[in-house]
């Protein structure tokens, strides 16, 4: 049956679709193929336990610079525990124990003579639930900086500015920097965490399921804001929810039962999972 | 058990839950209740002029001029209770007139060998005089009035004798003339109870060396050295006591044989009816108020003089500055100790046996008996430890200020454990994150938000110390004493001299508006505090719930 | 979706100005100042175990002369004390049954008092007024005890003595009544804390089955709650056993057991008065100084053993709830 016109112009622009997504891809991939020689962070054979239970498992990947690599998997499949291993926010907890390389910038940061404080200032975090301190939102974000020994008011005061503009604050409270932090929304209050973790200028911002207290608005904006920052820093978001990973990620990694199950292209785990284990959790199978 | 029996039990029981409550609110009120009421009375009363007066004189206080109108005023009114006194005494007091009339004979004596008069002469006129003299003493001593008449008159024959005249012999005649007046009202069968109950009525009027009086000391008699003695009743309360005191007797007696003695009161007005001394009664009550011109008075300064007499006047300055030092300074040492050691058991203590004996040893501190504390403070700090550093071993304000600081550490340490505890973790979790090391973040995050539970803690420490007495009783609390130069000085503090006031000398009983104003303003101060921490608390409460 | 340009001084700083490595000085100086500073700590926190020691030490030292010289026995069981007498005696079992006296007489009115009220506030009444409530019982532990004593000897001895009829106004019910007052915040702050940390589960549990509100408390509550009572109670009792002002002023100070026993309108005479009473005219590192201090060693074990005895009870009601 000949096609008719409506079908013509369905087809055509459906193949022009298939061309715009399938150039696109290439453009991802070739990206991708860059990125991987300039990895930031590299997981060789990482393992972590909390005393004799095993928190994660012989993890070996890489995160490229620039990118947002987001870990997804069930609940207690160790994504915190690897993503905190990240900049040694697990050294808090006691009785842990830590096998195997894990690689911040050509530094093993598991190694006995590490920087702490500059890992630290290089890897930041933006926690689950919101926590600015009980000060100003100036004091806030100028905690960092003043850290690093920036004393300046002026100085300190450029830096804020950058940091909230960077987080997509700014605009919204730069009337009030001496308001206490605790009188902001759930969201905005994120919003300055996020700002906070960028005053230290880091290379990498590590971010712990950083939307699950906030109504899906303020979600919306701080994938947003995601969107913006990954060309500048790379960034390693934990989340639980698989739209939002396939939504902000160029690269996915489901991890099981403290174990890397698989770790590929965003648009290869959500479309074409290379193991079952996968294709299972993403299409709900369990989880 | 039926349901009808089983509800009432249990509204019964909600109503005696309940009714212990009130109880307890009830037994708070009735304990503070008098006692700041009658504390109240130290500061806010009615005053006198003597009270003014001894402001002016021991405290160099008062308008100059007012206070001279005033007395200018009421000694006017005086006056004419002082000259009733005295002619009554006239009457009654015979033995200075037979001083007197001794006197005279001597003087007379030697006005004679003055003029030259001598011999034959000289003793027919000493004769006389003595013979005046001697029928005059019996005169004075009699009580038969019609002897008295006779004798009186027999000495008056004397007067027309020309030689008597402008000599110091006519005052004989005047004596006996002014006698003769004064006994005609006088009941000389009463003399001897008038005689004493006018030293009754003197010493409530003017004071004994004990017992200060209504009016203060006679004009005409010297000076009396003790403070609390030059002065009149310098309350409002004192004087209306004292006017009681003065119009009526009160005597314990037996009405019915075997009972015991039953106190009656008898109106003095009555005892004296009749004589001169009559309307004195009245004339004290009625006028009162003008003798001693009663207003109201704020003595807040109460707060800030020392006293004099054992408390009978002044106030209680010296003992709060003894108070607030102590207490400051033991808590310049518990502050600290307490703090830095909650921190170190919040954020470094783990299941190891020494946190546990460390935890133990606090929890022992705090259950030692306070008097302890005070065995602990003479032994160690007075007895051994100044002597190795070579002070002088006697109790001062440092030895008591370091045995409370040791007292007050564990309630520091636990308050400070707390607040310290109720910071999120997320906090310390963020600031790490940022790269600050662990004593950075406590000392910029964790303690800043604990602070207003430490201030809790350490306005409850200062309330806790400034009440206590035992620890401090051996090793630096005196009851008297001058205000200490340094630290190495005893103090009087509230603590301590309420003590003294309460279970103390006659002095105390006699001012129990001073006795409950020192014991009262260490019950207001320490409430103050508490009310204080009390309302930080729920501060704290709120800002943690966020704004 | 706009593309906001970064600042370029936000974009992140070359890594050679921070290294992640530390250097051997570094790490050197790091391990230095951090386990120095917790030593530093840990000696600060030892000062409470080194005041506990000294304490133990110091007075005990000064009971040494007493109880090398003296006999132990007579000091424990007979009541005649008389230490200015020619022949010094010193029986303190006068002093320690006052102590005990005053102290169980307490109980008998703060006890059940102290359970109802928290009983009230942790069951009965809502938690507004449990807020106004609440400060009243803290007020009442605020107050000094000096103020009580106060109390004690000028307000309430006269009542005893003109109202009541009793031939002294200091003996031990005054004593007792203060002291019950005392003790009572702290027992009805530590019960109310154990009742109410039952939670309410148990408490539905009960309702559910029928049961009254003085059932539940008396059937389910208290039982359950009974080692938490137990330590409040205890600690009640070295609070009133530990009080000196109070007794040194309200009891009487008359060195006897009441006779007969049950006659509380007796003065007595307790270990803490003794103490605070005779030191001013003893001599130091005399007998009778000697003598003192052993009374004051049998105060801190008395004490001690009862504190080891709530904090076993309170160990115990923490138990009970971990289930």
């Amino acid at each position: 049956m000949p096609m008719t016109s409506v079908q013509k112009d369905t087809k055509s622009a459906a193949t022009g679709l298939t061309m715009k997504v399938e150039s696109k891809l290439a453009l991802v991939e070739k990206k991708d193929s860059l990125n991987r020689h300039c990895a930031i962070i590299k997981a060789e054979g990482f393992s972590f336990y909390y005393g004799s239970k095993v928190g994660v498992k012989d993890i070996t990947m890489d995160v490229n610079q620039c990118s947002v690599t987001a870990i997804i998997g069930p609940s207690g499949c160790g994504k915190s525990t690897f993503l905190r291993s990240m900049n040694r926010m697990n050294d808090l907890i006691p009785h842990t124990r830590a096998e195997g390389k894990l690689i911040v910038d050509n530094q093993d940061i598991y190694d006995k003579r590490v920087n702490l404080v500059n890992l630290r200032q290089q890897v930041g975090m933006v926690f689950q639930k919101p926590n600015p301190f009980p000060k100003s939102i100036f004091d806030n974000v100028a905690y960092g900086p003043r850290l690093q020994g920036t004393k300046k008011r002026s100085e300190l005061q450029q830096i804020v500015e950058q940091s909230l503009d960077a987080a997509a604050l700014w605009k919204e409270i730069k009337d009030d920097l001496k308001k206490s932090a605790l009188a902001l929304s759930g969201g905005q209050q994120q919003r300055l965490c996020i700002a906070r973790a960028l005053a230290t200028k880091p290379r990498v911002l590590l971010m712990d399921e950083p939307c699950s207290a906030l109504d899906p608005i303020a979600t919306g904006r701080i994938e947003d804001l995601i969107e913006e920052l990954k060309s500048t820093y790379t960034i390693v978001i934990v989340t639980h929810n698989m739209q939002q990973a396939a939504r902000v990620s160029e690269r996915a990694a489901f991890f099981c039962l403290g174990e890397l199950i698989e770790y590929d292209l965003t648009s290869k785990i959500f479309g074409n999972p290379g193991k079952k284990q996968t294709e299972d959790y993403i299409t709900g199978r369990f989880g | 058990m039926k349901i009808v029996i089983r509800n009432t039990f249990d509204k019964a029981f909600t109503i005696l839950t309940a009714l212990s409550v009130i109880f307890i609110s009830l037994v708070l009120l009735g304990i503070l209740g008098p006692m700041i009421w009658r504390g109240s009375g130290a500061v806010i009363f009615k005053g006198t002029v003597e009270f003014r007066k001894m402001q002016m004189d021991l405290f160099e206080r008062g308008n100059q001029d007012v206070l001279q109108n005033e007395i200018v005023e009421t000694d006017t009114v005086r006056k004419t209770i002082f000259e009733t006194i005295n002619r009554f005494k006239k009457g009654i007091d015979t033995e200075a007139l037979c001083d007197r009339v001794r006197d005279i004979h001597r003087e007379f004596g030697q006005e004679l060998r003055l003029k030259g008069i001598t011999g034959q002469e000289y003793s027919r006129l000493r004769s006389i005089t003595r013979d005046i003299r001697d029928k005059l003493e019996v005169t004075f001593e009699s009580q038969d009035k019609k002897e008295i008449t006779k004798n009186i008159e027999y000495v008056l024959q004397f007067k027309k004798d020309e030689r008597f005249k402008a000599t110091c012999a006519e005052e004989l005649f005047q004596i006996a003339l002014g006698f003769q007046k004064d006994i005609a009202k006088i009941d000389l069968n009463k003399r001897k109870q008038y005689e004493e109950d006018l030293i009754q009525i003197e010493q409530t009027l003017f004071g004994s060396g004990e017992i200060p009086g209504l009016l203060g000391p006679h004009p005409d008699k010297p000076l009396p050295a003790l403070a609390m003695n030059r002065f009149g009743a310098t309350r409002w309360d004192q004087s209306l006591k004292l006017l009681d005191k003065l119009l009526w007797i009160e005597e314990w007696v037996e009405k019915e044989p075997g009972k015991p003695l039953e106190k009656v009161r008898t109106s003095r007005k009555e005892k004296f009816a009749g004589t001169d001394l009559e309307p004195l009664f009245s004339s004290v009550q009625d006028n009162l108020e003008k003798i001693l011109k009663p207003r109201l008075t704020i003595y807040w300064q109460f707060f800030i003089d020392d006293n004099f007499n054992s408390h009978y006047f002044g106030g209680v300055g010296p003992e709060i500055l003894g108070t607030l030092l102590i207490t400051f300074l033991g808590m310049l040492f518990a502050v600290p100790l307490g703090l830095i050691s909650a921190a170190y058991l919040v954020e470094c203590a783990s299941d190891h046996f020494i946190f546990r004996m460390i935890r133990m040893c606090i929890n022992t501190l705090a259950g030692v008996p306070s008097i302890v504390f005070g065995l602990f403070g003479l032994s160690f700090f007075v007895l051994f430890l100044f002597p190795l550093f070579g002070m002088p071993s006697k109790g001062c304000i440092l030895a008591a200020s370091m045995t409370l600081a040791i007292l007050t550490l564990p309630v520091m340490i636990r308050a400070s454990e707390e607040a310290i505890r109720t910071v999120p973790q997320t906090y310390k979790e963020a600031s790490l994150a940022l790269g600050a090391s662990g004593f950075r973040t406590f000392v910029t995050v964790t303690l800043p938000a604990a602070l207003p539970g430490i201030l809790t803690g350490i306005i409850l420490s200062l309330s806790r110390i400034a009440g206590e007495t035992a620890p401090i009783l051996f090793a630096g609390a005196v009851a008297m004493g001058p205000i200490p130069k340094s630290l190495f000085d005893p103090t009087r503090t509230l603590s301590y001299g309420s003590y003294d006031m309460a279970v103390g000398d006659r002095i105390s009983m006699m001012v129990p508006h001073n006795q409950y104003g020192m014991v009262v303003t260490l019950v207001i101060l320490v409430l103050c505090l508490n009310a204080l921490a009390i309302g930080l608390r729920s501060r704290v409460f709120k800002r943690l719930k966020g704004h | 979706m706009s593309q906001r340009k970064l600042n370029i001084a936000l974009e992140p700083a070359a890594a050679k100005y921070r290294p992640l490595a530390l250097t051997p000085s570094e790490d050197l100086k790091g391990y230095i100042a951090s386990h120095l500073g917790r030593a530093i700590l840990f000696f600060i926190t030892c000062s409470s175990v080194l005041a506990v020691l000294l304490i133990f030490f110091f007075v005990i030292r000064e009971a040494f002369g007493f109880l090398t010289h003296f006999s132990l026995l007579e000091f424990l069981t007979k009541t005649g004390w008389y230490p200015e007498a020619q022949e010094p005696k010193f029986g303190a079992l006068a002093l320690i049954a006052g102590s005990v006296y005053v102290t169980v007489a307490s109980l008998f009115f703060s006890v059940p008092v102290g359970i109802l009220a928290a009983v009230f506030l942790s069951d009965i009444v809502s938690f507004k007024i449990r807020g106004f409530v609440k400060p009243v019982i803290e007020l009442l532990a605020a107050i000094p005890s000096v103020a009580y004593g106060f109390f004690a000897v000028l307000v309430l001895a006269p009542f005893m003595q003109k109202k009541l009829g009793f031939p002294t106004g200091t003996n031990a019910l005054n004593a007792s009544v203060i002291l019950a007052v005392m003790a009572l915040p702290t027992i009805i702050s530590v019960a109310e804390d154990s009742i109410s940390a039952l939670g309410r589960e148990l408490r539905e549990a009960s309702y559910s089955l029928g049961a009254t509100r003085m059932e539940t408390i008396f059937g389910v509550v208290i039982p359950a709650a009974h080692s938490g009572i137990i330590a409040a109670v205890v600690l009640g009792m070295m609070r009133a056993i530990g009080e000196t002002m109070v007794v040194w002023m309200a009891s009487g100070n008359a060195s006897q057991i009441p006779h007969p026993w049950w006659d509380i309108s007796q003065s007595v005479r307790t270990m803490t008065a003794t103490i605070a009473g005779d030191m001013g005219e003893t001599v130091k590192g005399s007998d009778h100084y000697s003598a003192l201090f052993s009374v004051g060693v049998m105060l801190l074990i008395m004490t001690f053993f009862l504190n080891l005895v709530s904090e076993y009870f309170l160990t115990r009601a923490k138990k009970a709830l971990g289930k």
